[in-house]
């Protein structure tokens, strides 16, 4: 049985992944979780400059799910590349730098400086960040912006392997990986920019917008007032976007939205998905990464298959 | 710190919504010490799907048994609070960095509000041992409440201090009330958890004392083990530490208590 996942021209060990965001750099959770086992590590979002993150609170419970407005805190990327990239390189898992800022020559300096560096695997692209030259618009909200930020990306690190691959080092192609937000009236259409961008993959889906309030207090429970909706929750949202988005394209998708277990991942396999992202259920099981992989190969056992892949060739 | 499921020992109400509840605690997973904390998946699988913190308020090593108390306030603590003896809860601990003694020569000063006095409890039992081996003088533990009602049917250290806002049971007044009329001519070393009404005073009270305060904070958290940085806490110079990891325990003269 062959549980590998080809992402460009990366090859994960198996398709059950830990979301950025939720993992930090992967030492948080050492003991806890064996990172080793996992197919990739998403790493907490890194933008140029380190960011304190937004006010406090910064979470509130809601039902199957959560909100967060953490707002970046990262210690940017000089640090990232001194203080955390050492322990990432020695993961035998794919590591995949996600990507922030607050203008396109944010994201670029952050791929610019990680293409120096060995030891990464790809780039996921989060576009779910408020854009400063728009207004503070996501540019996950605009096709053009999109298609125009994945392709300066898709340059700096083509320029980069062939820079890697002149000084005799490793040359594979870092795959982009664009993050799309669900907060838009058609994901399909952010799906096929990224694509015309030269995206080689899609993560479907990031946190929907959404707000709690504070009946006591009669104001919204986060001080940013809103947030990202994260959880089982938001499940059926994803596995649909991830059904609509792998029939607009013709990239991989990887599927993330309240997975928890192995019949979670699975219906996001079934629906069109190349590999898949565990999130929020970490906090509550660090072990659920590791149950949902044996899930999966039960699954494909029972099943009798021989690829990951064949998976989604099930669907009726 | 290890994930296992514990099997509960006895969970009983304390006061009116608060509760303690005992569970068996797994020696390997390490030392839960004074300050440090854990974390219990309140329900199901997956809902709520955020693990509840909370602070040892007890370690048994003999009975293998540790404790926290909590506060019924919301699903979770519901939840918790209609276990039974003999079920199980999956706890995740110890996490954070907990108190470091107090300087030699202090008379350690421990202050609980509400649902502090947990953390606020055990360290006054684990001071009292140290300081009759000699460096520093016995601890006293002062403990605030609104109202009588509330007083926890709990052993509490010989000389603990009682204060109700509504003056129905022991000093009339709060915890930081007390505090200023307390006539301390040892260097006091302030040790508190509480509400932040209540750290603000003890930070002011502090600072005029020119005493050390070490503040058991209180924070919403996601991962509980430092990955996420859901449970920030803001400083007074406008930065931001995590409570799971770089706390729960800070040097209270740091916190912005009055955000």
């Amino acid at each position: 049985m062959d549980l590998s996942v080809r992402i460009g021209e990366l090859l994960m060990p198996n398709p059950v992944g830990a979301a950025s965001g939720v993992f930090g750099y992967g030492e948080e959770y050492e003991g806890l979780v064996d990172i080793d086992a996992l197919g990739a590590l998403y790493t907490k979002a890194v933008t140029p400059e380190a960011r304190a993150g937004n006010a406090a609170p910064r979470l509130a419970d809601t039902p199957a799910g959560m909100l967060n407005s953490i707002g970046l805190a990262n210690p940017g990327l000089d640090a990232f590349i001194a203080d955390k990239l050492p322990a990432l390189r020695k993961r035998a898992c794919a590591i995949v730098v996600n990507v922030a800022g607050k203008t396109e020559d944010d994201y670029l300096r952050v791929v610019e400086g990680i293409e120096a560096e060995e030891g990464v695997d790809g780039y996921e692209i989060n576009v779910s960040c408020p854009n400063v030259a728009h207004g503070g618009m996501a540019f996950g909200v605009d096709c053009a912006l999109i298609e125009r930020l994945t392709r300066r990306l898709r340059d700096a690190a083509d320029a980069g392997a062939k820079a890697r691959a002149r000084s005799g080092g490793p040359s594979a192609r870092r795959p982009i990986i664009v993050k799309l937000s669900p907060n838009v009236s058609d994901i399909t259409a952010s799906a096929k920019a990224a694509e015309a961008g030269g995206a080689d993959a899609l993560s479907c889906i990031n946190t929907l917008v959404g707000m709690v309030i504070d009946l006591k207090k009669k104001t919204p429970t986060l001080a940013m007032k809103t947030g990202g909706l994260s959880g089982p929750a938001i499940r059926p949202v994803g596995v649909a976007a991830v059904y609509r988005v792998s029939r607009a394209v013709a990239l991989p998708v990887i599927g993330l939205g309240g997975i928890g277990c192995a019949d979670d991942a699975l219906q996001y396999l079934l629906a069109g998905a190349s590999a898949v992202q565990l999130g929020t259920a970490i906090f509550a099981r660090p072990e659920a990464p590791a149950d949902t992989l044996a899930g999966i190969r039960a699954f494909m056992e029972a099943e009798g298959l021989e690829r990951v892949a064949e998976i989604a060739g099930l669907l009726r | 710190m290890k994930r296992f499921d514990a099997p509960v020992t006895s969970l009983r109400p304390i006061a009116r919504d608060y509760f303690e509840l005992r569970f068996a605690w797994k020696a390997e997973a390490g030392l839960p010490l004074p300050g440090a904390f854990l974390t219990v998946r309140a329900g199901g699988q997956y809902d709520p799907i955020v693990r509840r913190p909370f602070a040892f308020s007890c370690y048994a090593p003999d009975r293998g048994e540790a404790a926290f108390i909590f506060q019924k306030r919301g699903r979770g603590t519901a939840w918790l609070s209609g276990l039974r003896a003999g079920d199980s809860i999956d706890v995740l601990g110890p996490l954070g960095k907990g108190f470091s003694p107090p300087p030699p020569g202090s008379r350690p000063l421990l202050i609980g509000g509400g649902i502090g006095l947990g953390p606020m409890l055990y360290l006054a039992h684990q001071l009292a041992k140290e300081a009759a081996r000699g460096s520093f003088e016995a601890p006293v533990l002062a403990l605030g409440f609104r109202t009588e009602a509330q007083l926890p049917k709990l052993e509490l250290p010989a000389g603990t201090v009682l204060c109700t806002d509504d003056g129905s049971a022991g000093f009339h007044g709060s915890v930081a009330e007390w505090l200023w009329s307390f006539d301390s001519s040892v260097p006091p070393a302030l040790f508190a958890c509480g509400p932040a009404p209540m750290m603000a005073a003890i930070d002011r009270y502090a600072a005029a004392r020119n005493a050390p305060y070490q503040a058991a904070t209180e924070q919403w958290m996601a991962c509980g083990v430092g990955a996420c940085a859901g449970c920030a806490i803001r400083l007074k110079d406008g930065s931001y530490k995590r409570v799971c990891a770089d706390g729960p325990v800070f040097d209270g003269s740091l916190i912005a208590w009055e955000d």
